[in-house]
């Protein structure tokens, strides 16, 4: 059921249903890459680190990026722990790609998948990575999480028709 | 006028929810993802430049041929650059470089932004289908700007922040002028 204070806003137009699909097509790259990454073995220890070794490594051994500042973040806070960020990356990322895809808890799926794509630009730039990549995804989370995107084809719509509005508006 | 912080906030975000079932949505992300699309556009002229199209110190547009050629998504989608594409190599590179100038403009100035999404749509499927298969492209990104272009086309996202909103509303009053939440750039989700 669906409530409508315009007449002419395009709630049962194709418009209305642009961010849910934005929200779906974020869910099924986050949660394809995600797979791809298990098979690669990223999610460990030495994968992490020897990513992070190859963004800052120069090209062509590596992806040659340029943000020190960022490698020494990564060198300082990640490297030591890395098998702790690992496997909490390897839990957390498929969680907000399944949120995306389903639309459940979409509002703060989509802020952790920004802090990822933000996580990532950071570490390719400069490099040889093509960076719009990023730029793409994150305008993509930032517009689901504006956007509402879950409560349209989103398992939000049900959980705010049942709960009520979100706490603090940051769940669904 | 907007004073306090959480005044602007508000104006920024929509006014958020109505209810459990009714939420209205900003269209300035879209506006806003529009302008930035458009600058990639623009941006990625600089390795298919006139009158050579190569790239300088980067790989240019005939190298990037030559690599969808070795590395074809689609075998007939390779043998017809390798037949047709790259023996008249400058008609096609004059043709690139100006659909892409003219899809960089109408994104970033929001000027016919839903002819200019069409043809982008069309432009990311290309790129898609040519270098999904050549060595380190990720071919989720092509999937990605495609998806883009649909969204400006659906939401017509040349009329927020754009020159598309001085032209007279469509006939189908999906932003009709007199929409308190079209003219401030909003749309009913649900």
């Amino acid at each position: 059921m669906t409530t409508q204070a315009t007449p002419a806003a395009p709630a049962d137009g194709a418009a209305a249903y642009a961010v849910p699909m934005l929200r779906i097509v974020l869910g099924v790259i986050i949660l394809a890459t995600w797979w791809g990454n298990v098979r690669d073995e990223l999610y460990t220890a030495d994968g992490l680190t020897g990513l992070i070794d190859w963004l800052f490594t120069e090209a062509p051994d590596g992806n040659g990026s340029t943000l020190g500042f960022y490698q020494s973040i990564l060198d300082a806070v990640v490297v030591p722990i890395a098998g702790v960020v690992a496997t909490v990356q390897l839990v957390v990322e498929f969680l907000f790609g399944l949120g995306l895809l389903l639309g459940a808890f979409t509002r703060l799926s989509s802020l952790l998948a920004l802090g990822f794509f933000v996580s990532l630009f950071l570490g390719y730039f400069g490099g040889e990575e093509w960076i719009w990549t990023y730029v793409l995804l994150g305008a993509a989370a930032v517009t689901v999480f504006l956007g509402w995107g879950g409560r349209r084809l989103g398992v939000d719509q049900a959980l705010a028709a049942r709960r009520g509005p979100s706490p603090a508006g940051i769940l669904w | 006028m907007l004073t306090r912080p959480s005044t602007i906030l508000t104006a920024l975000l929509g006014p958020t929810e109505r209810g459990p079932r009714s939420v209205l949505a900003p269209l300035w992300p879209v506006a806003v993802a529009r302008i930035l699309i458009g600058i990639l556009w623009l941006f990625a002229l600089r390795w298919k430049l006139p009158p050579s199209f190569d790239g300088g110190s980067e790989r240019g547009l005939r190298e990037w041929l030559d690599l969808m050629v070795a590395n074809p998504t689609i075998e007939p989608y390779g043998r017809l650059v390798d037949s047709v594409v790259i023996p008249n190599f400058e008609v096609f590179a004059w043709v690139l470089f100006l659909t892409e100038l003219t899809v960089g403009l109408s994104l970033l100035l929001g000027f016919r932004a839903r002819i200019g999404a069409l043809i982008g749509l069309a432009l990311a499927l290309n790129l898609g289908v040519g270098l999904a298969a050549v060595p380190g492209e990720w071919p989720w990104s092509y999937a990605m700007l495609a998806m883009w272009h649909g969204v400006f086309f659906v939401t017509d996202a040349g009329r927020v922040w754009g020159l598309d909103a001085r032209r007279p509303p469509p006939d189908d009053t999906r932003f009709d002028s007199a929409d308190p939440n079209a003219r401030s750039g909003q749309e009913a989700i649900t």
